[in-house]
């Protein structure tokens, strides 16, 4: 057990160390951290991002699985966490953190609507040397670029300070989704609070699913004591990002006592997971869109499968971002690779647990 | 001198053979004419451009905004003469007007402020090169003026050319 944990934090420490690694050329603010390593030798990047994802995603599935024998403080584990990877490089795996700046600076700064005005528009600006779909308009619900103030006004127009404030204004929407479950029930913590692609994706990427993601389990958590707050939570939520609309149905079962118990979180990982499988259909079946389905699945520990086969699941999605860094292009036999690499853990696990299960008969 | 004589003589036949002056045509694509006024849903759309006035804000936004309404009021202004609705195109075309007078103090406030407006100015260059190459094609085809004669009130005048031609001289 003590080898699983030293082992996931000694990968966090190293992907901290490693993200810097993927520096944007581009970005002028961090020149003096500028290697160009992830450019000049892709392969290793991606051979090494391998080694790092392998012994997270194995430590973290020891953890999980044999939580019984767990003395450490779950609390102290999460929060040696989120220090390690605060001051991870944000834009290892996705620029989507630069949108939001941009986004925030576009509203709050040029005092301009985003979702009309393009962030090529303000030519000479320094943060289009590196901010990618500088071409489209505002890609998020209202509610979000609200909330954007806060990072926003707190970097003081200094854009480390900003970044990192961004990091922190996720780092607590974290914090707030891990209370939230531990409210409803402590044994879904560690599945969710752990889970590689949730901490990477929200603690290194700073993707904003996690604050959708948090207010729609307000919206649950407060359904039968403050139900009008309950109700505009969900709201929130889904004018962050619009995935969370699929929750209504559930919702409203709930909210008139049709479903109860577990029966509310499988039914809203199931319509999570349902909308994850249409993402393909508008963009992408992007790794940190996961993150909209394993909050609910946490609660359904009982079903140690099920858990095992999102954990693998998200390992196969966090192995999408290897074809990319490894060749550098996103077209040819990129999207092949990726959709192999996504599909091809979860096969292996699935015969595994269909043999171990027809072993088990025989015997 | 009869070889120059020859040569003048011949490229003012050119000219004077084809049909007037050619303009390099402005790139600056124009909307399709939308709901014209007399349809039961104009009143619709011309709520629907009042609202949307509140999501355009900031300078960019109003400069957007402006823009656009100029050119849909150019084109109805263009539609309506072309159907000989003098009195109507001649409100169409008092809007443009104003919608395109306000761009210019967007652009002003846009650069107070700090902002770059070198494309948007190209932009507004373009648009203007484009209004008046419609606007002198209209002014060929109106009457001098026109007399407006409403029931249980006296005639107006409408200075038609006139007007077309001031609305020329606010896009130069």
């Amino acid at each position: 057990m003590k080898i699983s944990l030293v082992t996931y934090f000694a990968s966090l420490l190293f992907l901290t160390f490693f993200s810097y690694a993927f520096i944007d050329p581009n970005l002028s603010y961090l020149n003096v951290l500028y290697s160009g390593f992830h450019l000049e030798y892709r392969e290793y990047s991606s051979i090494v991002y391998l080694f790092i994802l392998t012994a997270l995603f194995t430590s973290c599935f020891l953890i999980i699985n044999n939580k019984n024998q767990f003395k450490s403080p779950v609390k102290k584990i999460i929060l040696l966490t989120i220090i390690v990877l605060f001051f991870s490089y944000p834009a290892m795996l996705s620029y989507d953190i630069f949108n939001y700046i941009t986004t925030a600076k576009i509203a709050f700064f040029y005092n301009e609507n985003p979702y009309l005005i393009y962030p090529i528009e303000f030519t000479g600006d320094s943060l289009l040397e590196f901010t990618r779909a500088t071409n489209k308009t505002a890609l998020y619900g209202p509610f979000w670029i609200l909330l954007t103030a806060i990072p926003f006004v707190a970097g003081m127009g200094n854009f480390i300070l900003t970044l990192f404030s961004f990091k922190a204004f996720i780092v607590l929407f974290y914090v707030g989704t891990v209370f939230l479950i531990n409210k409803l029930d402590k044994r879904a913590v560690l599945f969710f609070a752990l889970n590689p692609l949730v901490v990477i994706e929200t603690l290194v990427s700073s993707h904003n699913d996690i604050v959708m993601m948090f207010f729609a389990l307000l919206a649950f958590y407060l359904i039968k004591t403050k139900k009008t707050f309950s109700i505009f939570s969900l709201l929130g939520s889904i004018l962050i990002k619009f995935a969370t609309l699929f929750l209504i149905p559930v919702y409203i079962l709930s909210f008139l006592n049709k479903i109860e118990g577990k029966k509310i979180y499988f039914f809203a990982a199931a319509s999570m997971f349902f909308v994850f499988l249409l993402s393909p259909f508008r963009e992408e079946l992007y790794p940190w869109y996961a993150i909209w389905f394993i909050p609910f699945t946490a609660f359904l520990y009982k079903n140690k499968l099920l858990q095992n086969l999102i954990l693998v699941f998200s390992f196969g999605l966090m192995l999408r971002y290897i074809p990319y860094m490894a060749t550098g292009n996103y077209f040819g036999d990129t999207p092949v690779f990726r959709t192999v690499l996504t599909i091809l853990p979860v096969v292996i696990f699935m015969a595994y647990a269909f043999y171990k299960k027809q072993f088990k008969i025989f015997k | 001198m009869a070889r120059y004589l020859l040569i003048s003589l011949f490229v003012f036949f050119i000219f004077a053979n084809s049909n007037g002056l050619v303009f390099a045509e402005s790139s600056y694509v124009l909307p399709y004419p939308s709901f014209m006024p007399g349809n039961k849903l104009y009143i619709i759309s011309e709520i629907k451009d009042k609202l949307s006035k509140y999501f355009y804000f900031g300078d960019f936004g109003k400069f957007k905004y402006n823009l656009s309404q100029a050119d849909k009021y150019l084109v109805e202004a263009k539609t309506l003469f072309e159907y000989k609705q003098y009195l109507l195109g001649y409100k169409s075309l008092q809007k443009s007007n104003e919608y395109f007078t306000n761009i210019k103090s967007n652009l002003v406030n846009a650069k107070n402020s700090g902002k770059n407006i070198e494309d948007k100015e190209k932009n507004l260059t373009e648009a203007s090169f484009k209004h008046v190459e419609v606007l002198e094609k209209m002014k060929e085809d109106v009457p001098e003026t026109f007399e407006w004669i409403p029931e249980k009130a006296s005639p107006t005048t409408l200075y038609l050319k006139k007007q077309i031609e001031d609305a020329i001289e606010i896009r130069h």
